[in-house]
């Protein structure tokens, strides 16, 4: 039990390694597409230490609490997490709904902390941020139930083997609408444009992070790289076949991110009450005609 | 050796010395309250687990009682909140302007709850809902509005009447009063008439669309220490009728093909899952917490059904431990915004700010409480739902996916919104004088926060009790071990809650490491925040509560009220008929009087000869 809680800590660290160098890669790749350099490929891990080092100030037990919760609620997701079809830290144990709502009580953590500053910017990202989980989580789970339903198991390392098994297709090939419902809810979840309205800087100075600084902001960047890295895994896993080695997974981890980051680079911003109509409209329209298709008439490409 | 019978005459009997104690002095009886209720509660631990209480009946007439598993869970779930509960009734009665007879009826009310229970007769378990129904009648006026009550009154009596005329109607087929018989020995067209007739007093019970208008009135204005009560106990009777209705008839109705299930029961589960929609919406909407509370009592009573609707071991069990989940759950949230109330005098939101500075242990029972009811780990109602997630997969119920995943979500929304506005934001200058509740206040507080973490982390041995239930009923038990590993579906989903809480505190210790390690930083007022360079000197500026989700309400503002607007409707009809009939049969003119007397007897010995 000690060895497989290590394995998962040595997972979590491997996302936050893995995401921080992804998102600073992307940097650059954006940089070139405006025509500019671009910082270096390493500069998110130089921004993150250098916010640890610095002294900070803190509004109250609660805001430093809440960004220890969260914090812990992410890196405890990001254990379970499966890296391979053959490689996770609690054999059996990966049930889809853990990452959900697991991750879900960091979330909650963060917005705890954010309106404990009692400043009202922070209470508004919140309120927008949940706002917009409200949006994305029903396609995407909707989506997800189709998945269960369709390889009968919901353990991520089950639905990587399902997929990789002679015969099927990866699920984006197999549930085409839903594959397309799973990218929009990918970037809802990662707070890409254009469903980037909680965070909005020129608009709510930056939402729930306007009174972080220091470590604490710090620790909010940890935790923003590695729920990026469960939420990017998570579609791989679902959609795009797992993986059955290191550097498959890596190769499909880069691919969907810079995809999803290049889509957003070319979007302007939803207006908050937008979000939830968009969603709610097409993507649950998608979502629903594909489970129907794929779980009562038995259509599965 | 407790006997049933003793028990429900010992609550009778202690109900009039409480009321005696009350009158000399309100502290000594409701002191006298909490150990009353506290006898019922351990006698009905230490024998009615394995069914141990004795049946039989000497005193009362015409009374019979047979113990089941299903009938003691749920006894002992509303028991333990009726004792939790009574712990706040020093505090409160004081307030009460018929605060003599409050402990009494509190008693009294449990008594008809124990006989609802253990009763196996359909007569006697009319009379117990009668006595609950009547007793806590009269103990929700004391709170803010009277018109509350008879709200109240109205939907439970509608429910009563209806589940009479179904008790009639079983009688009638099969002569004879006993439950089990009874139910069992319905067919035809007779089973669908009861089946419905059950389910409109579950739904009244329960508060489930479209007969929940009660539920936010009732809930909002009963007293504070009734509300966990109303939310936590009182509407589990309505899950009662359900589970009957649902599992023991079978409606005479045809089956979905595809999704393998009875007609009534998808059309119950889809107005579960409307209750479950609309309890979300309004309590995102809602800015009385306690009305929120409410509201989201309808969206768990929706989950409840749908679980039950789906009739298979996997979906019982979510929805049993749900009713265990919400129960702690809703206590806890409903005990702390009766502490608070108590601490201010209010229960808006937008009026309070920042009780968390004065009130930290109050706060963190809600926030346990609001994270079991949202079904986050690693509390209890993450397990539940997660099993009936499992059951709708499972099946394959799309629409009622949509609104399951949707109230799942949506209540991450409203269960912030106290948190956010009432607890935490600016400590608004008002409230500086506040102090934390008092210790006999806190006891109950800790005992169901460490209940909603057990809940949560090690539900082994709830969920094997759980399965005696689903056995009792005719199912086959779902596959879980001891410490608490759940495998339902061999395969499609296995979960170890007790993992997850553990690799939930290794996470919050590695922050807690990262944290602590780290410069200390510099502790700063709640007023020196960024505000883009304006001065802002006033607490209440800076406060964020008002139409907390106000973009997304203005979505749905104009649909909210449309089911009320329904409900003044129907009233306003009713009363023009109560004056048609009136100007028809109440007439001065005594000439019209003796008409119509004649016409009734004419018809009915005309009705005779026929």
């Amino acid at each position: 039990m000690i060895v497989n809680i290590l394995v998962g800590i040595g997972v979590a660290f491997f996302g936050f390694v893995l995401q921080t160098s992804t998102a600073g890669v992307n940097r650059k790749i954006v940089g070139r597409l405006q025509k500019r350099y671009g910082p270096r490929w390493y500069q998110e891990f130089i921004d993150i230490f250098k916010l640890l080092s610095k002294r900070s100030v803190s509004h109250g037990w609660i805001f430093d609490f809440g960004v220890i919760m969260a914090l812990g609620g992410v890196i405890g997701t990001a254990m379970f997490m499966p890296i391979t079809s053959s490689f996770v830290a609690f054999q059996n144990y990966d049930n889809f709904f853990i990452y959900v709502y697991l991750m879900a009580v960091g979330m909650l953590g963060m917005a705890m902390s954010a309106s404990g500053s009692g400043n009202p910017w922070a209470s508004i990202g919140v309120m927008r941020a949940l706002t917009t989980m409200l949006a994305y989580e029903v396609p995407f789970l909707i989506v997800v139930l189709t998945i269960i339903n369709i390889s009968g198991t919901s353990s991520m390392t089950e639905i990587q083997l399902f997929q990789q098994a002679a015969g099927n297709n990866w699920f984006i090939i197999a549930l085409p609408l839903g594959g397309i419902v799973g990218v929009i809810s990918l970037m809802g979840m990662l707070g890409k444009k254009p469903f980037e309205t909680y965070i909005a800087p020129a608009e709510i100075a930056s939402g729930p992070m306007v009174e972080y600084g220091g470590k604490q902001l710090g620790m909010l960047f940890i935790l923003h790289e590695i729920s990026a890295f469960i939420e990017i895994s998570l579609f791989v896993h679902l959609f795009l076949g797992g993986a059955t080695n290191i550097v498959e997974y890596l190769i499909k981890y880069f691919t969907v991110y810079t995809f999803v980051n290049l889509i957003s680079n070319v979007n302007g911003r939803f207006k908050i009450d937008q979000v939830v109509t968009f969603f709610y409209k097409w993507p649950l329209l998608m979502a629903v005609t594909q489970a129907v298709i794929a779980i009562y008439f038995g259509w599965v490409i | 050796m407790a006997s049933i019978e003793l028990l429900i005459l010992f609550l009778v009997g202690t109900g009039i010395v409480a009321y005696l104690l009350t009158k000399l002095n309100t502290t000594l009886g409701s002191i006298f309250t909490i150990f009353s209720v506290m006898f019922v509660f351990i006698s009905l631990a230490s024998y009615g687990f394995n069914l141990g209480l004795n049946e039989t009946v000497n005193i009362i007439p015409g009374l019979t009682f047979t113990q089941t598993y299903l009938g003691f869970y749920f006894a002992i779930i509303i028991v333990f909140i009726y004792l939790m509960v009574s712990f706040f009734h020093p505090y409160y009665l004081d307030d009460y302007k018929y605060k003599d007879s409050y402990n009494l009826l509190f008693l009294l009310s449990l008594a008809g709850i124990i006989g609802a229970f253990y009763t196996d007769n359909f007569l006697q378990l009319f009379f117990f809902f009668e006595l609950i129904i009547w007793t806590t009648m009269f103990l929700i006026p004391q709170g803010k509005s009277r018109e509350a009550a008879v709200t109240y009154f109205g939907f439970s009596v509608a429910g009563s009447v209806a589940m009479l005329l179904g008790i009639f109607m079983i009688y009638q087929s099969s002569g004879t009063f006993d439950i089990s018989i009874g139910l069992a020995s319905l067919n035809g067209t007779t089973s669908i008439f009861v089946f419905v007739l059950f389910l409109i007093a579950a739904f009244s019970k329960l508060g489930i669309f479209p007969l929940h208008i009660w539920l936010p009135i009732a809930h909002g204005n009963a007293p504070h220490p009734f509300s966990p009560v109303l939310s936590g106990a009182l509407v589990k009777l309505g899950a009662f009728i359900g589970v009957l209705a649902l599992i023991k008839i079978v409606p005479a109705t045809g089956v979905i093909g595809v999704i393998d299930m009875h007609v009534g029961q998808y059309i119950v589960a889809i107005l579960g899952s409307l209750s479950i929609v609309f309890g979300t919406l309004m309590a995102i909407k809602e800015d009385d917490a306690k009305k929120l509370l409410a509201y989201s009592s309808m969206s768990h009573g929706g989950y409840i059904l749908v679980a039950f609707s789906m009739l298979n071991s996997v979906a019982f069990a979510g929805g049993f431990y749900h009713i265990l989940a919400h129960a702690l759950a809703s206590a806890g949230a409903f005990m702390a915004i009766a502490a608070v109330a108590r601490a201010t005098g209010t229960t808006k939101m937008k009026q309070l700010g920042g009780m968390i500075h004065k009130m930290p242990i109050t706060y963190l029972a809600y926030l346990i409480a609001i994270i079991s009811m949202a079904g986050i780990p690693p509390m209890g109602g993450f397990l539940s739902k997660w099993l009936i997630f499992q059951a709708v997969i499972n099946k394959g119920m799309i629409l009622v996916a949509i609104a399951v995943f949707f109230g799942s979500v949506g209540s991450f929304l409203y269960v912030f919104r106290p948190l956010a506005s009432l607890f935490l934001g600016q400590e608004l200058t008002e409230y500086k004088g506040v102090k934390e509740a008092p210790i006999l206040m806190l006891i109950p507080t800790f005992i169901i926060m460490g209940l909603n973490v057990f809940t949560g982390t090690f539900p082994g041995a709830i969920l094997k009790y759980i399965n005696n239930i689903i056995v009792e009923l005719g199912y086959a038990g779902i596959n879980v071990t001891s410490s608490g590993i759940v495998d339902v579906y061999s395969g499609q989903g296995v979960l170890n809650p007790t993992l997850v809480s553990m690799v939930f505190g290794t996470g919050t210790l590695i922050a807690f490491l990262i944290f602590i390690l780290l410069k200390k930083s510099r502790k700063v007022d709640l007023m020196d925040t960024y505000t883009a360079g304006n001065f802002v000197h006033d607490e209440h500026l800076l406060h964020y509560s008002v139409d907390f989700y106000a973009p997304l309400e203005r979505l749905y503002e104009k649909q909210s009220n449309w089911m009320t607007k329904f409900y003044d409707a129907l009233a306003l009809k009713v009363k023009e008929i109560g004056k048609f009939s009136k100007y028809l049969f109440m007439s001065k003119n005594i000439g019209t009087t003796i008409f119509w007397i004649i016409a009734i007897i004419i018809l009915l010995l005309w009705g005779e000869v026929l």
